[in-house]
């Protein structure tokens, strides 16, 4: 029988006591003759050390007794004779690869879950958020996105008055839930944007390009459309949610960090598109109902997307085709023709709401 | 049978030939290392999740490798008990996460800032953490199969620590040694090795005499700057701009002046609390003492910076080659607009793993100079006395769980 000495800490006071360990049936641990323990090898893990010493626990007995054989050789055979002796330590090749399997089939269900689960979600949430609150994030997101942009609003009196005109009439063809709170603001980007609680910022940019009321109605049609379907509502839930799974995958609960950003606004584009759709579906159907043709809408979008170019503006970049839309919006005329929206003295006036036409036109046109 | 009457210093000869009164580190820094770059990479492709091993990797490097009394300190913790502390964590912080989130909607609407109450609030859930993560490792350190352990009630200590952390604001940093020698007496308090207590009995005062001139330099030169722009603003009032005096002279060189010393200072302050620390801690009839100095820190912050730049700057070579490449092939990168999605989304992905990379190769840095080297440069600087007094300690304390490793987690406040 291979015997050797070796130090024992039994984990219930750290007096160390110099034993005898003999490699028979178990590993036999023997103080003046009479043996104290045995450790079955299957149960015998290697603890950790540094300084040259073989260090045993088990995982059948005492937690924290350990034993610490110092003869090389007599190690040797010791290791030889547990057969787990590595097992379950996860600097080990077997674990590693479990602990990298896991990890990636918890970050596929993450990501499938932001793909399908949370859009899911807020679109069963959406409905269930009352308008008072929804009307509070408005607020809040307001004064975020008004540092972006020039937000001052633009208030000539004729041209305000033709904007209330245009944008009543909307109202009454869209059947809106909410008070609608609109305005022409003097950023010169060409767009137009809906803030949840039915704030509405048509830029001037955007109105500076158009060449009929037609054209400002059917996006501002789009645009009730997306605050009818409290869309900007139900893109903050899945913002929020998306980062925040994202935020649990990278370890930061909180959701800040340039890679989440970049991850969420990559899920998020796929998400936009199906709500832009289904608010052109609105505009179309509030100018029909006004017996005007949506299609000048799909031209002015086209006039400033370009021909296939889908730029670098953030109005196209998560919208479907434009040449998709303006086919779909010619495609739908309306059944009885009616009378226009505003005459022409009132176009004049909204036209010029904002004052002369930008000088900055020029340069965004060749932007885009 | 621990005896608490030796006297720092008197060597105990009743234990033996193995020279007892030794703490030592056995300095594997390549290993460590590897260990870091493997960890940074196995970061990569298991989306952050390997951090709960790789944590646990790094304790077991440390603490294997530090030995009182010629037996090293053993870590038996595991990066599944992590794993599942962050996932209770989780229940508990995601319910606070979104309260929060509707609070703060609520009351930013009236008044921008109404919500730093629950910032200050979280800063507390933040001191629980720390209580409750150090009681985890401390019930996973392991000294001749008998555990160290803690109790003491980790709220207790939060809302004490946050009170105390107020009045250290309140008095420009001045009450910080008091504080400091409270949160270090109440740890010590509830600290014991087996049936051994532990106890602190570093002095305030004598902390705030050594560091009372470090102060001086940074925020009491700050004061002096704040004083003498109010005079200079006072004198120049009514006259003529423009004119430029002495006066303007001195506050430039101030303002100058001040984030440089502090950034020096720092490290040297560090090295004082360090020594305060080691000389204030009692184990059972365990003392220590600390010859620590400022400039070991100083050194060890310095390679932090040097190598963080030359990460940035080999990161930044590889970037530029992959761009002039990308440019080669594509042309204008107006024309990435039309690629297919497939390829945007390859394109975004690319970029997120460059700035993955990035990041990790400066946690390697980071983690390889402030867990290693400064672990490192504190134990070789500790003397010990008094090891004979846990001869024959009876094993006591629970393996408690790491709730508290995974609330620091979540909530960002975590050390080691």
């Amino acid at each position: 029988m291979i015997e050797g000495s070796a130090v024992y800490y039994d984990g219930l006071s750290n007096k160390p006591h110099a034993v005898t360990v003999r490699i028979g049936g178990t590993l036999e641990i023997v103080e003046n003759g009479l043996m104290i323990a045995g450790w079955a090898y299957e149960w015998i893990r290697r603890a950790d050390s540094s300084d040259g010493k073989l260090r045993l626990r088990t995982t059948n007995g005492s937690d924290l007794a350990r034993l610490v054989l110092t003869d090389q050789n007599f190690a040797k055979s010791v290791i030889e004779a547990c057969p787990r002796l590595e097992h379950d330590d996860p600097s080990s090749n077997t674990s590693t690869g479990r602990i990298v399997f896991w990890s990636v089939a918890a970050a596929a269900s993450l990501i499938l879950i932001g793909l399908y689960g949370v859009p899911f979600i807020a679109e069963r949430l959406t409905p269930l958020i009352p308008y008072s609150f929804e009307r509070r994030l408005g607020e809040m997101s307001e004064k975020q996105v008004t540092t972006v942009f020039n937000a001052t609003p633009c208030e000539s009196p004729d041209g305000v008055r033709a904007f209330s005109k245009l944008i009543s009439k909307l109202q009454s063809a869209t059947d809106l839930p909410v008070p609608i709170n609109a305005n022409v603001v003097r950023s010169t980007v060409p767009n137009a944007i809906a803030l949840p609680g039915g704030r509405v910022y048509l830029f001037r940019g955007l109105l500076d390009k158009a060449n009929s009321a037609d054209e400002i109605a059917g996006v501002l049609a789009h645009e009730l459309g997306h605050v009818k379907h409290r869309d900007s509502l139900r893109i903050l839930i899945q913002a929020g949610g998306t980062s925040f799974l994202l935020g649990l995958l990278l370890g930061d609960v909180t959701g800040s960090g340039a890679a989440i950003f970049a991850a969420r606004t990559l899920l998020d584009a796929s998400h936009t598109r199906d709500a832009e759709t289904a608010a052109d579906g609105l505009a179309i159907e509030a100018m029909n109902k006004l017996g005007r043709s949506p299609k000048p809408m799909g031209e002015l979008l086209l006039r400033i997307t370009g021909k296939e170019d889908r730029g670098l503006l953030n109005f196209v970049a998560s919208h479907p085709l434009s040449e998709a839309r303006l086919e779909r919006m010619a495609a739908s005329p309306p059944a009885v023709p009616g009378p226009p929206l505003l005459d022409e003295t009132e176009w004049a006036a909204l036209k010029q709401i904002c004052g002369p036409a930008a000088k900055d036109t020029k340069t965004q046109n060749s932007k885009t | 049978m621990h005896d608490s009457t030796s006297l720092p210093g008197s060597i105990p000869t009743s234990a033996g030939p193995a020279p007892v009164n030794r703490i030592d580190f056995v300095n594997e820094g390549g290993r460590f290392f590897r260990m870091l770059a493997r960890g940074a990479l196995l970061l990569l492709v298991t989306f952050g999740f390997y951090r709960f091993w790789l944590s646990t990797s790094i304790r077991r490097h440390l603490w294997s490798r530090t030995s009182v009394a010629g037996e090293s300190l053993e870590y038996t913790g595991t990066g599944r008990e992590l794993l599942i502390g962050f996932l209770f964590a989780l229940a508990i912080l995601v319910p606070i996460y979104v309260l929060y989130f509707l609070i703060g909607i609520e009351f930013e609407r009236f008044q921008a800032f109404a919500s730093t109450p629950l910032f200050l609030f979280m800063i507390l859930f933040g001191q629980f953490a720390i209580y409750r993560a150090r009681r985890y490792r401390l019930t996973r350190t392991v000294w001749r199969g008998v555990r160290f352990w803690m109790n003491g009630s980790g709220w207790a200590y939060a809302f004490r620590a946050f009170g105390m952390q107020i009045l250290v604001f309140l008095s420009l940093g001045l009450a910080y040694p008091w504080y400091a020698a409270w949160r270090e007496r109440y740890k010590m308090r509830h600290t014991f090795y087996g049936d051994a207590p532990g106890a602190f009995e570093g002095r305030a005062g004598q902390f705030f005499r050594q560091g009372i001139g470090m102060w001086m330099m940074t925020v009491g030169l700050a004061i002096v700057l704040l004083v003498v722009m109010g005079v200079v603003a006072a004198q120049t009032r009514g006259r003529a701009l423009g004119s430029f005096s002495v006066w303007h002279l001195l506050i430039v060189l101030i303002g100058i002046a001040i984030p440089v010393i502090s950034l020096f200072i720092y490290p040297y302050f560090k090295a004082l609390e360090w020594r305060w620390w080691a000389q204030g801690v009692r184990i059972g009839g365990v003392s220590m003492q600390s010859a620590l100095r400022g400039g070991q820190l100083l050194k060890i912050y310095f390679k932090i910076i040097g190598w963080a730049l030359l990460v940035l700057i080999g990161w930044g070579i590889c970037a530029g080659v992959i761009g002039g490449l990308f440019y080669v092939m594509v042309g204008d990168p107006k024309n990435f607009m039309h690629f297919p999605i497939g390829a945007k989304i390859a394109g975004v992905v690319a970029i997120m793993f460059a700035y993955l990379s990035l990041g990790l190769s400066m946690g390697v840095v980071q983690r390889f100079y402030t867990q290693h080297e400064v672990w490192r440069a504190v134990v070789s600087s500790l003397t010990i006395q008094g090891v004979a007094s846990l001869d024959g300690v009876a094993a006591r304390g629970e393996a408690a769980n790491a709730l508290g490793e995974g609330l620091a987690d979540g909530l960002d406040v975590a050390g080691f």
